[in-house]
């Protein structure tokens, strides 16, 4: 039934191609929208990794270590230090501050123990003494400069990529000092101890958190996002799914004479059903092409970053697949209910 | 435009393949076809009988809406009787379904359409290749085929043609090879000159006329009586129209009593001298619906003889009553009138003729 299929589609080529187009059109955002959805997940990821770290003890009360203000005393983390299991505990203090400028930028900034546990720079070096600051690459400075955090001046003597937070936002890593100088004028305090080794037992009124509760505590201000472009790609999905049944829905109705034709000279209806079903998945495959072609044209383009993972080319064709055969349903079952006395008529 | 196909084709090449002659043969016993139209229910073919056997080419005469397609798609396998029995060679081909209906349309009757249902995407040669890909032929063996088919009909030049390239005879042949794709020994043929001009009309009447002296049983379903001479067995199925004069019939009926049913061949216009009668229209659930009643000096009935139609209603005896039967030359005569004011005056055309 390839023939069938493959000479209807050229006889009917420019509604083919405007089809394939359409489709493809709406295949490609879908691919963007996951693609923005899985870097929001990646830089989670990502950021929450480049710690190092087995875990975070934050105040029972606090959501986590990275959305948390609420301080104690430093002095905490070499009590935490010495519980069993417990090889390494630094302080830390994590906050957030706006960059002046024409554009005013969020930053969000780790104070970390100098040479302590804490993201490090790939480009450049790590922070040695206060005044310094490592930033990501995002931030769009470069080694050597001075920028004005909090009222501070910070060179800038390393970098790193890849750790942003809440769908892009840029971080930097300055020494602890200068972070309670910004947030605590200055006291001796904490936003979180961060660990190497799980302690046996949190002190009291704290709680220990592990990176992936962590990188939960980073997912929660952007959960609704997310589920809104979850819901966005399903109504793409939905959209495409139009888009082919009604091309094939169409076709049938202009061809139920063909189709009566075929069933009165001995075509099963299976065969009916196959010989339309194999244009609803050229056209999806096609479209399919299409988004690939469209998305990795656009994904540069976009504010956000998109990460558009092998397996999520794979996924689509197989989705396009199964929307196109699903979206021809109506289609099909018209084509193979048709009465083949409609060839006398 | 002339068709510049349109001369006889090799009339060697169709008969040189070899035809099972003992299924080309058709037995139709008792033959009743209803269906619905518009809640009422038609019976265009009532008690049918017909025996044909291969070799011969059956012509089924009628008018416009007298039932021969639906005949035809009944000997097709397409459209299921009400009762009755359709044998093809040794196939009874009533009651059968799946792959059995399946295997018949492939294997034992070819079909051509009266528009020739050429699918408009496929060249010649896959038009007639589809019929074999679908039963699972070889693509080469199935081109092959085709190729031999078109070279049969003389359209060896026009193979990769799609049909809007093609004249109407040319098209036709298509539809004609498409038929045998399978070598079946019986060939249905639904108004096969319908849509062709005269030129082309003797190029596909000679290959029709050939299939059938090659060992085939043709039937062919026309209005066109230009193929009359073409027939070795002819069956008219439009009701006998008397354009003779002859005496008027008079008629007494009892209350109840029938005059005609619908469905019934209609001869003679009918004048009430006395009493009254109801025109009646069976629905579909059996039940009647009064058209009119028609009283003394009215008349009913004159589209079925002067059209060939069948009754679309039957007439029965509201009180006792008298009617009288007129040829429709005769009734003409009598009411001196044009056919408009005839038809206008009869209280039957209220919903078409009894």
């Amino acid at each position: 039934m390839w023939l069938i299929s493959l000479r209807d589609l050229q006889w009917r080529r420019r509604r083919f191609i405007i089809a394939v187009f359409a489709t493809g059109l709406v295949f490609g955002i879908t691919l963007l929208l996951s693609g923005i959805n899985a870097s929001f997940q990646n830089e989670i990821n990502h950021t929450v990794g480049s710690f190092d770290a087995s875990g975070w003890i934050v105040p029972t009360a606090a959501a986590g270590p990275f959305t948390s203000s609420a301080a104690f005393p430093a002095a905490l983390a070499r009590q935490v230090a010495r519980t069993p299991g417990v090889h390494e505990a630094d302080p830390m203090v994590v906050t957030r501050v706006t960059l002046a400028g024409a554009t005013p930028t969020d930053l969000i900034v780790f104070g970390t123990v100098i040479h302590g546990i804490g993201p490090q720079a790939t480009s450049g070096r790590d922070a040695r003494r206060p005044g310094e600051m490592v930033v990501d690459s995002s931030l769009g400075k470069a080694v050597g400069q001075v920028i004005a955090v909090g009222g501070r001046q910070f060179h800038i003597v390393g970098t790193y990529s890849g750790n942003t937070v809440f769908a892009g936002q840029p971080t930097a890593v300055v020494p602890i000092q200068d972070a309670r100088a910004i947030s605590f004028d200055g006291e001796p305090l904490a936003t979180s101890v961060v660990v190497r080794g799980l302690p046996s037992h949190p002190p009291a009124g704290f709680q220990v958190l592990t990176p992936n509760q962590a990188a939960g505590d980073l997912r929660r201000p952007i959960k609704s996002a997310q589920g809104t472009i979850g819901f966005l790609n399903v109504l793409l999905w939905v959209i495409a799914a139009g888009i082919i049944g009604s091309i094939v829905y169409l076709t049938v109705i202009e061809r139920t004479r063909d189709f009566a034709v075929l069933k009165a000279t001995g075509f099963a209806s299976g065969m009916l059903f196959l010989s339309l079903a194999v244009e609803a998945i050229v056209i999806a495959l096609a479209a399919a092409i299409v988004a690939i072609v469209f998305a990795f044209a656009l994904h540069g383009a976009l504010p956000l970053q998109v990460a558009i993972g092998t397996g999520t080319y794979v996924a689509l064709v197989g989705i396009a697949v199964a929307v196109g055969i699903i979206a021809s349903l109506v289609g099909l079952r018209r084509a193979v209910g048709v009465d083949p006395a409609l060839a006398f008529g | 435009m002339t068709d510049p196909t349109a001369a006889a084709p090799d009339t060697g090449s169709p008969a040189a393949t070899t035809i099972d002659t003992s299924a080309a043969r058709l037995s139709v016993e008792d033959l009743t076809i209803e269906y619905s139209s518009g809640g009422y229910t038609v019976r265009p073919i009532e008690h049918f009988n017909l025996e044909a056997r291969a070799g011969e080419l059956v012509l089924l005469l009628g008018a416009s809406g007298c039932g021969k397609t639906t005949l035809l798609s009944v000997l097709a396998g397409i459209l299921s009787p009400t009762a009755g029995s359709v044998l093809v060679g040794s196939t009874q081909v009533v009651g059968l379904s799946g792959s059995a209906l399946t295997e018949y349309r492939r294997h034992q009757v070819g079909i051509v359409f009266q528009a020739f249902n050429l699918l408009p995407s496929l060249s010649a040669a896959e038009n007639v290749q589809i019929p074999l890909r679908g039963a699972g032929v070889s693509a080469r063996a199935a081109k092959e085929r085709a190729l031999t088919l078109l070279n049969d009909v003389g359209l060896s030049d026009r193979v990769e043609h799609r049909p809007g390239d093609l004249s109407g005879g040319q098209q036709q042949r298509v539809a004609i090879a498409r038929a045998l794709a399978h070598n079946p020994p019986v060939v249905l043929a639904d108004e096969p000159t319908a849509h062709l001009d005269y030129l082309q009309v003797d190029g596909v009447i000679r290959l029709l006329r050939t299939l059938a002296d090659s060992g085939r049983l043709i039937v062919i379903a026309t209005h066109d009586d230009r193929l009359v001479p073409l027939a070795d067995h002819l069956v008219n199925l439009t009701p006998r129209r008397d354009t003779e004069s002859r005496a008027p019939e008079t008629t007494q009926l009892h209350e109840g009593e029938y005059l005609f049913h619908q469905g019934e061949p209609g001869e003679l216009v009918y004048v009430v001298e006395t009493g009254a009668i109801d025109l009646l229209r069976t629905r579909e659930d059996g039940s009647e619906d009064l058209l009119t009643t028609v009283r003394p000096t009215g008349y009913f009935g004159e589209l079925a003889p002067m059209f060939g139609l069948q009754r679309s209603a039957a007439a029965r005896a509201a009180t006792p009553s008298t009617v009288i039967g007129y040829t429709v030359r005769d009734f003409r005569a009598q009411h001196s009138g044009s056919v408009g004011q005839l038809l206008s005056g009869g209280v039957d055309t209220v919903e078409g003729n009894a």
